[in-house]
């Protein structure tokens, strides 16, 4: 192909854009974060929000809570979207019509998958039904209260919900392939099902699996809509009370949501090391090193 | 695989449909019950309320429904222009700041949208992007791209630029190469990052709430009072459209990609 000195660049125009804009909006709300609002006349460069955050408990609270919803989530999601996978391979269904059942929670919104656990999980949904027919509860009020507690366990299903199917769809491919090139010949050494999956399939699936990981719990830390929907009062998610502080009438609350915000924003950067030093390591193993 | 492992197979595979099926069998019934009181299994009654409440044309839902299929048709139609455009530079080209531009492709994933959100509201205030269709176009944009450029990145690479080469120096014009070889090769991969683009875009309420500042009126957005508010056959009716309305326009997505490409099966939905 013959090549244009500036096609790169010409190609890149657009993202670089847009690049820009996200950029400049992340760098802005981390300014504002610092004190650093002239529209409000703060010209100070200042840790006084950050250390108020820390020092109020129910920020605290909202912090801890967004942390292990995230984990929580992540980490179940991660184990059993692999244990999904796996299933699926293992019964020749890694591709076709099956696969499509995987797809259907990927494309289902947030919002939406906030209604199911809604219309299922609460205290007159359906599996209390279930549980009232066949004699086990005796009132709505002896079902557990799932939602809007401060176990966070509404939230955690609903992104359960999503998220396994999307690990799954994630590792599917390359598990596929391993399986039935490195797994069989594993096998044919001798090595039992079970070991050729913890020996062969599993660490060379890995790099997927944590980039997957890595991915929705980014995602569920900064998201907004379920903690909105099917949070407790209190603590709220961190996406949620800065929203809060966002939205208050009085502007000097600002810098509290924008200091927020940077704690979401520092924790995402240690993700961003941590992707890079994988992508690093994939690099490396690809090319033969170690 | 012994008799036993293949139930215990079929057995968990059987779950996971169910898990995913049920919750949507349970809104699809309950989008048509008029009463459906405590603790029944089943419906006393059914009504067309729910339905007759989006489609009867004094709430509004179809003129919003419509908007927003177009506004996310838009975002979907520029996410894979430009992902297609980014995925060729980093597949065929070494060039500076290519690092930058690899790490510019996933921020928006790793980066909190609230994040994004709030900081990048001040600045859309200033330049006149705050509240309109404009700004949001925008921040979807900047939510989709990743996921459309990793796909289009992926299928560039598959097909490399070997037929393109070979089309040229047979003598074929830039517009026959594109017309003929390029697109049809890249075809599976376009739908794939259309759909993946138009569900982001469609499925977005946060995003749209702060920076389309009520303006911006979009299902998600419209939907999400009836979600809250308690009656189950309204919200459940918008859920099911919302559902339908997707699959219906990635059906026709993939329609047309037929028209252009008669082998081609590797969609999104198979």
């Amino acid at each position: 192909m013959k090549k244009f000195k500036f096609a790169p660049y010409l190609l890149n125009l657009p993202l670089a854009l847009l690049s820009l804009i996200f950029i400049v909006g992340i760098v802005n709300g981390l300014l504002q974060s610092f004190g650093l609002i002239p529209a409000l006349g703060l010209y100070e460069f200042t840790f006084k929000y950050y250390y108020e955050v820390f020092s109020r408990s129910d920020l605290l609270a909202s912090i801890g809570l967004s942390l292990y919803i995230s984990l929580a989530s992540s980490l179940l999601a991660a184990i059993f979207g692999v244990l999904l996978s796996l299933l699926l391979v293992m019964t020749g269904k890694a591709k076709g019509k099956t696969l499509n059942l995987v797809k259907i929670p990927i494309i289902i919104p947030h919002i939406v998958v906030a209604f199911f656990v809604i219309t299922i999980f609460s205290q007159n949904g359906l599996l209390a039904r279930i549980m009232y027919s066949l004699g086990l509860i005796s009132a709505q009020a002896d079902f557990p209260a799932l939602l809007y507690t401060d176990n966070a366990f509404g939230i955690i299903l609903a992104y359960l919900w999503k998220e396994i199917p999307f690990v799954a769809f994630f590792v599917i491919t390359i598990m596929a392939n391993i399986s039935s090139t490195l797994g069989e010949a594993a096998k044919n050494l001798g090595a039992s099902q079970w070991q050729t999956f913890w020996h062969v399939t599993l660490p060379l699936c890995m790099p997927s699996i944590k980039n997957a990981f890595l991915i929705i719990f980014a995602f569920s830390l900064g998201a907004y809509e379920l903690p909105y929907l099917l949070g407790a009062t209190m603590p709220k998610a961190l996406p949620v009370q800065a929203f809060i502080e966002y939205t208050h009438p009085d502007l000097l609350h600002r810098p509290y949501a924008m200091a927020l915000n940077g704690i979401m924003f520092f924790i995402s950067l240690i993700i961003v090391v941590l992707y890079y030093r994988l992508l690093q390591q994939n690099t490396r193993k690809v090319n033969g090193g170690e | 695989m012994t008799i036993k492992e293949k139930i215990v197979g079929r057995l968990l595979l059987t779950v996971f449909a169910l898990t995913v099926l049920v919750p949507i069998i349970v809104i699809l019934v309950w989008s048509f019950a008029a009463r459906w009181p405590w603790p029944n299994l089943w419906p006393q009654s059914f009504s067309l309320r729910g339905i007759q409440e989006i489609f009867g044309g004094y709430s509004g839902a179809l003129q919003v429904l419509g908007s927003s299929i177009v506004l996310s048709l838009i975002v979907a139609l520029l996410a894979v222009l430009i992902g297609t455009m980014t995925a060729r530079s980093l597949v065929f080209y070494n060039f500076y700041g290519k690092r930058l531009i690899e790490l510019g492709t996933i921020l928006p994933i790793i980066i909190p949208s609230t994040v994004f959100a709030m900081g990048v509201h001040v600045l859309f205030i200033r330049f006149g992007l705050a509240d309109n269709i404009g700004g949001v176009i925008i921040v979807h944009l900047i939510c989709a791209l990743p996921y459309t450029i990793k796909i289009m990145t992926d299928v560039t690479a598959a097909f490399g630029c070997k037929l393109e080469e070979q089309a040229s120096v047979l003598g074929a014009s830039p517009l026959q190469i594109f017309k003929e070889i390029t697109l049809p090769c890249l075809l599976p991969g376009i739908i794939s990052s259309a759909c993946m683009a138009y569900i982001l875009s469609f499925s977005q309420y946060f995003l749209t709430l702060i920076i389309g500042g009520g303006n911006v009126k979009t299902f998600a957005i419209m939907m999400v009072p009836y979600l809250q508010s308690g009656d189950r056959t309204i919200a459940s009716a918008y859920s099911l459209v919302f559902i339908c309305s997707t699959l219906l326009v990635f059906v026709i997505f993939e329609k047309t990609a037929k028209r252009f490409n008669k082998n081609g099966s590797n969609y999104f939905f198979v």
